[in-house]
């Protein structure tokens, strides 16, 4: 589903990829992890079109990225960013609305079909509740569960998020990932996503995640399965931390 | 939740229009009776231009004024606020200077040229790193406005016998209104709020900022170019046939987003039709609170919109 072939990507004089090919499994989860600065949002923002890389190639179902209009890129892939804001008073479900765009034409109305989707949307991530909040009455997890029914609203086979759990309690961190992981979050041919997350908590990632891109200073250290990947060698060389993997556990050592 | 111009707001707004624009046909320095004005020579020559002129003007520029909020993002920008009506000042001036008088689309065509360096250096400077800051944006206007300022003084200074002619296009007034402009102003209206009509989707995305919108599926890049140069081509046909004329963009699309909600789709129209009320009735106030003599109509508008900048700015320092 997507392909990465030698990327390399620098700003300025600062390397941030080096040399990354890999095939991204497609209807997988993909856990993208590495320290702060390694390079995983500028990774997805290559996938989403948002950046060109200085060298090699990004590939989305087989063609160019460079190669679709904004219009069809939306089509195939969605990015749920770190940071939403918003300085206008769109309600919530105006903002998940704005996720239908792909589908429509400059004059054209949503029509029934398009607010069924975002309902269904909205309450798959509990925030059909907030519809008629403006960003300004939300909190930061709340706002960032709009920006994923936003995202979901989309019907893209490609869903890329960047850290989508970190600003929500434990309660919503779990439920977001357990329907991640369930596959009722489908593409508008109802087939299953090809998700990848960019996530910190190891034990969040090796719980609902199938496979792991881990970035070491701007390289591919590890790319497979995630079990095999995610483990105390690993660890202690990317993060510097010492852990220890047991039963399906990852306990660290402060 | 509906996201459709409401018809009948429209009508009423329209019919609102009309009766203002009826109203300031019968009002006058000179008294014109009701059964006499198809006769009269002020009507038709004087008068009518006038109030088609202040309705087009108007609309041009409050709709300028909603496309720049989405465009950089501020709801504290419009034409006259970031120094985009002053660059067009100071080509009109020019071109004067030049002799360019006689054509009509000479005088627009220099504004057109000077609006669009002000707009392209206003959107470099602004967009250095990826969210552009409201200091950053605000500041530069002012500069450019203040450099703008005093390149005119200059010219009038050097060209002291033109001086009058110059000073119109700094105030602002609807007082030399004739069919020519109107021939102008309608089709430059006509197409420039039809292109920004045409975007109200592509506005609306913009505001949740360029890599989110581009992520939904617009071209941002060429939207924002679009936008632009539709926008800049209005505001400068406007300042070339009369003058800058402040904060209208400002006012009009604060006061419908009050009531309509942020959808470009109802913000646009509905500012349209309001902003050629606004300014329709300030021009009219203009020339007959002091009759025989006249205001600056720039100088009522600033007198409304300056207050509410402030408070704006004040409301948001606040919020952050």
């Amino acid at each position: 589903m997507i392909g990465l072939q030698d990327i390399s990507i620098s700003y300025g004089r600062r390397e941030i990829l080096h040399d990354i090919s890999a095939d991204i499994a497609p209807q997988r989860i993909t856990a993208v992890m590495g320290p702060n600065g390694c390079g995983k949002t500028t990774l997805l923002r290559l996938i989403g079109g948002l950046l060109q890389p200085t060298a090699g190639r990004v590939l989305v179902d087989g063609r160019d990225v460079d190669s679709y209009s904004a219009r069809e890129l939306a089509q195939k892939v969605a990015f749920v960013r770190q940071h939403a804001q918003t300085d206008f008073d769109f309600s919530a479900f105006e903002t998940v609305l704005m996720g239908r765009n792909p589908y429509q034409h400059h004059l054209q109305n949503e029509s029934q079909e398009d607010w069924d989707i975002v309902e269904r949307c909205m309450r798959q991530t509990g925030t059909w509740e907030l519809r008629l909040a403006k960003p300004a009455q939300m909190s930061g997890g709340e706002l960032q569960r709009v920006m994923i029914a936003r995202a979901l609203a989309q019907q893209t086979p490609v869903l890329l998020m960047d850290e989508p759990v970190s600003n929500l309690d434990i309660a919503h961190q779990i439920d977001i990932m357990r329907q991640l992981k369930s596959g009722e979050w489908k593409a508008a041919d109802g087939e299953r996503k090809t998700v990848l997350i960019v996530i910190h908590d190891l034990n969040l990632a090796l719980h609902f995640c199938d496979d792991l891109l881990l970035l070491h200073e701007g390289r591919c250290l590890y790319h497979g399965p995630m079990a095999e990947g995610l483990t105390e060698e690993n660890i202690k060389k990317v993060y510097g931390v010492d852990a220890h993997v047991a039963d399906g556990r990852i306990v660290l050592d402060y | 939740m509906k996201n459709r111009v409401n018809p009948w707001v429209m009508a009423l707004l329209a019919v609102l229009l009309l009766a203002a624009m009826a109203g300031s046909c019968l009002l006058g320095a000179a008294d014109i009776k009701a059964a006499d004005i198809m006769q009269s020579p002020i009507f038709w020559s004087l008068r009518l231009p006038r109030v088609l002129m202040s309705v087009l003007v108007g609309a041009v520029l409050s709709v300028c004024g909603a496309a720049y909020q989405s465009i950089f993002r501020n709801p504290l920008t419009d034409p006259y606020v970031l120094g985009v009506s002053s660059g067009a000042s100071l080509g009109a001036a020019v071109a004067i200077l030049l002799g360019l008088e006689a054509a009509v689309w000479g005088v627009g065509g220099m504004a057109l040229a000077a609006a669009l360096a002000t707009v392209w250096l206003i959107y470099r400077i602004a967009s250095i790193g990826n969210r552009m800051h409201t200091t950053t944006l605000l500041l530069t206007g002012v500069c450019l406005t203040l450099l703008i300022s005093a390149l005119i003084s200059f010219l009038m200074v050097l060209n002291q016998e033109k001086m009058d002619s110059i000073i119109f296009w700094t105030m602002g007034s609807f007082g030399s209104s004739a069919w020519s402009d109107v021939a102008v102003m309608a089709p430059v209206a006509v197409l420039g709020i039809g292109v920004v009509l045409w975007h109200g989707r592509d506005l609306n995305l913009l505001l949740a900022g360029s890599e989110a919108a581009r992520s939904m599926g617009c071209e941002v890049e060429k939207v924002k170019r679009v936008l632009l140069l539709a926008t800049t081509l209005m505001v400068a046909f406007a300042v070339s046939s009369c003058g800058v004329i402040g904060f209208v963009g400002l006012i009009v699309p604060h006061a419908v987003r009050l009531v309509a909600g942020p959808d470009n789709r109802r913000v646009v129209p509905y500012a349209m039709l309001c902003g050629a009320l606004f300014v329709l009735v300030c021009d009219t106030l203009a020339r007959y609170l002091l009759r025989p003599s006249e205001l600056p109509v720039g100088s009522l508008t600033s007198m409304v919109g300056a207050p509410l900048f402030i408070y704006l700015l004040y409301r948001n320092k606040k919020g952050y």
